[in-house]
């Protein structure tokens, strides 16, 4: 059994194996969903699943950096829920232009992220006592600022634009194109330059599979999409900024930083890391991924309401998105991109499930056991 | 036994002034006298074992020459000059580089990252604009200068440099926690029990580590329980029993026996 356990965490090291687990739950999904409810897969309803599965992404995608830290913020989702209660005060009840209130209510966030950080990393708190904590205060405030109705209506046209709109097929297209071919060259590039230098090169198994599953991905959603509305601006949006994320943490050296902590934080602070500052700024930046998640939410339902954000489903989705997708709540493993994928994991297993009429019931067990699986192998892929 | 080497001085420079000196450090723990009134030295090209039973006060010595945990009173001097050690940084800059008895690796971090943890080779450096923690990596080149490394030590067995740490074997964490301590332009490295927790040979690929270091000019300290060890290695050997100075004893001149009595009964 132990011998079988190693060999699993050592396959999650492979350059392919912290992705390949959760592709594969996914693609089993939409294949039974696919043969089950033939709806599933139709255009219309990847739209929509995409859609439905943005706001989970973007708060997962802004969790997977503390998670990486081996920290955790319980308060993603009532931040978000504060941050589109703002935007709407702001715009709906002030006029203010909608450009300016984004501004305030995505600073907003990271402000408050980074007052959560700054308790952890000073006061040396757990994170989660803090955010919990955080959860409960913003849930609190976020009640405060929509008043009585417990609603606010978002009627601003530049608000609303941002999940209405989508980009022309053709152009979707072209992008997608361009994105695929920057990829093969990047490829391509790094290769030829390793082998100049004589360092050691991924197989050509590897970078196939990479490129492979990059290109059939970005093209294969792209068709998709174009054949109902086109890309929406709000994936387009969401990528770029899973895109900066992902190119933080994994080639600078403040990234890099926040692998190190949240490795052996001991061994960070011996080279001189600022532990401090890396958890100040790692949840100032969930903050900020809150608050776009909040402004994503806000633009899609066309109005911000109490029920909407608080509570538990929101904030669990997005953390386990981030689980399932492989990052470890142990800190120290993970990727932003996995996040996505892992979103996408419990956006399909709920949207399948509404289609083939099944109950909340079930949902929640679904789900749960999805997550006890990731957990498990997070758990078990963890060296000694 | 007369022969206090204190005063004889390194059989390789017999002229030269030591490159490291601490002189009379006190150390106290609540009540417990950690180290009491101790002398150490080393010179360069010399390899110093420091040896004594557990609570003898070495790792606290060594903490104390690192920086990373103050003494209560004493002095260091580096070629003959007074020098304030207050931090790991001040250690550093003075060119002292200690390998923890914990290693202190990042387990989930691949080669090169270890060895360039908290000093990495950035691209785009004349960006002036760009927050330097926020420039590109030059992932290359640190992978070049890790393997580099990894050559002038003569460490043969690590097969990627892309591999997490957490996945080599002891002796390879070692070599690489000592490859870290000597990359920069460091002269004095200090190693806490080097091979306290390595198999036959892995034991001997990091006392081969320990040789090269003496023959790059180095002074080197280092700890160990393993009296074989520290006579295959070592030049002279520092005893200390209950944090004060038993005697140093050269090697040529003197038997494990007189070693274990130093250790054990301070004669
Ligand atoms: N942080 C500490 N707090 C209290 N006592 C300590 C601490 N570190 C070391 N000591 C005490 O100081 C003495 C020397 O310890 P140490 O330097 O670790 O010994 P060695 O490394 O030689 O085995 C021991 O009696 C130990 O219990
Ligand atoms: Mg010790």
């Amino acid at each position: 059994m132990n011998n079988f356990l190693d060999k699993i965490a050592n396959l999650r090291e492979t350059p392919l194996g912290s992705f390949v687990p959760v592709m594969i739950a996914l693609v089993a999904i939409w294949i039974y969903f696919g043969i089950n409810e033939p709806i599933f897969l139709s255009p219309r309803n990847f739209y929509y699943l995409f859609m439905q599965s943005a706001v989970v992404g973007t708060l997962a995608v802004g969790v997977t950096m503390v998670l990486l830290l081996g920290d955790i913020d319980l308060s993603i989702g009532a931040v978000a829920g504060v941050c589109a209660a703002t935007l709407a005060v702001l715009t709906t009840n002030m006029g203010l232009y909608a450009p300016y209130a984004i501004i305030i209510s995505l600073l907003f966030g990271a402000f408050l992220g980074c007052i959560m950080g700054a308790i952890i990393a000073y006061v040396k708190i757990p994170s989660f006592v803090v955010t919990l904590a955080g959860l409960l205060g913003f849930q609190g405030l976020m009640m405060k600022i929509l008043g009585i109705n417990g609603a606010i209506n978002v009627r601003d046209p530049i608000i609303r634009s941002i999940s209405t709109t989508t980009l022309p097929t053709t152009i979707g297209m072209v992008l997608a194109i361009i994105g695929v071919v920057l990829f093969g060259y990047l490829i391509i590039r790094n290769r030829s330059i390793r082998s100049k230098k004589n360092l050691e090169n991924e197989t050509n198994l590897v970078s196939a599979v990479k490129f492979l599953f990059f290109s059939i991905l970005m093209i294969g959603a792209t068709i998709l999409l174009n054949l109902y509305k086109g890309v929406p601006i709000l994936i387009l949006i969401l990528l770029a900024l899973t895109f900066l994320l992902g190119w933080i943490s994994t080639s600078t050296s403040y990234g890099r930083s926040i692998f190190a902590v949240g490795g052996n934080a001991e061994s960070a602070r011996r080279v001189g890391i600022s532990i401090e500052f890396i958890k100040i700024s790692a949840f100032g930046i969930v903050g900020f991924m809150a608050a776009v998640g909040g402004l994503i939410g806000a633009s899609r339902y066309a109005s911000v309401s109490f029920n909407a954000f608080a509570g538990g489903p929101l904030l669990l989705e997005a953390i386990g998105a981030a689980v399932i997708g492989g990052t470890s709540l142990f800190g120290g493993r993970g990727s932003v991109w996995n996040a996505i994928l892992g979103a996408l994991v419990i956006g399909s297993l709920g949207n399948g499930l509404d289609l083939s009429g099944a109950r909340a019931a079930d949902k929640l067990m679904f789900s749960g056991a999805i997550l006890l699986i990731a957990v498990t192998l997070d758990a078990v892929s963890r060296k000694k | 036994m007369n022969n206090n080497t204190l005063d004889l001085g390194n059989t390789n420079s017999p002229n030269s002034l030591p490159h490291f000196v601490a002189k009379n450090i006190i150390k106290n723990f609540g009540g417990i006298k950690a180290l009491n009134n101790l002398n150490f030295e080393v010179y360069r090209g010399e390899v110093m074992g420091l040896v004594g039973d557990n609570g003898a006060g070495k790792s606290t010595l060594m903490k104390a020459i690192s920086g990373s945990q103050l003494c209560d009173s004493g002095t260091f001097m580096i070629d003959g000059e007074e020098v304030k050690i207050s931090s790991p940084q001040d250690a550093s800059k003075y060119g002292i580089q200690i390998v923890y008895q914990d290693l202190a690796l990042c387990e989930n971090l691949d080669i090169p990252a270890n060895l360039f943890l908290g000093n990495e080779k950035k691209l785009f450096n004349y960006l002036r604009f760009i927050p330097n923690f926020l420039l590109p990596l030059d992932h290359l080149s640190m992978e070049e200068s890790a393997i580099e490394s990894m050559k002038n030590l003569k460490v043969s067995t690590i097969k990627s440099m892309q591999a997490k740490i957490g996945f080599l074997s002891g002796g390879q964490r070692q070599s690489i926690a000592i490859a870290r301590a000597i990359k920069s332009d460091s002269s004095i490295v200090l190693l806490d029990e080097p091979t306290a927790a390595l198999g036959v040979s892995q034991t001997k690929e990091v006392l081969d580590l320990v040789l090269r270091l003496k023959e790059t000019n180095h002074a080197v300290v280092i700890i160990s329980h393993n009296l074989n060890n520290v006579f295959e290695v070592c030049d002279r050997i520092t005893v200390i029993r209950q944090g004060e100075n038993v005697e140093v004893f050269d090697k040529l001149k003197s038997t494990p026996d007189q070693i274990v009595s130093a250790i054990t009964r301070g004669t």
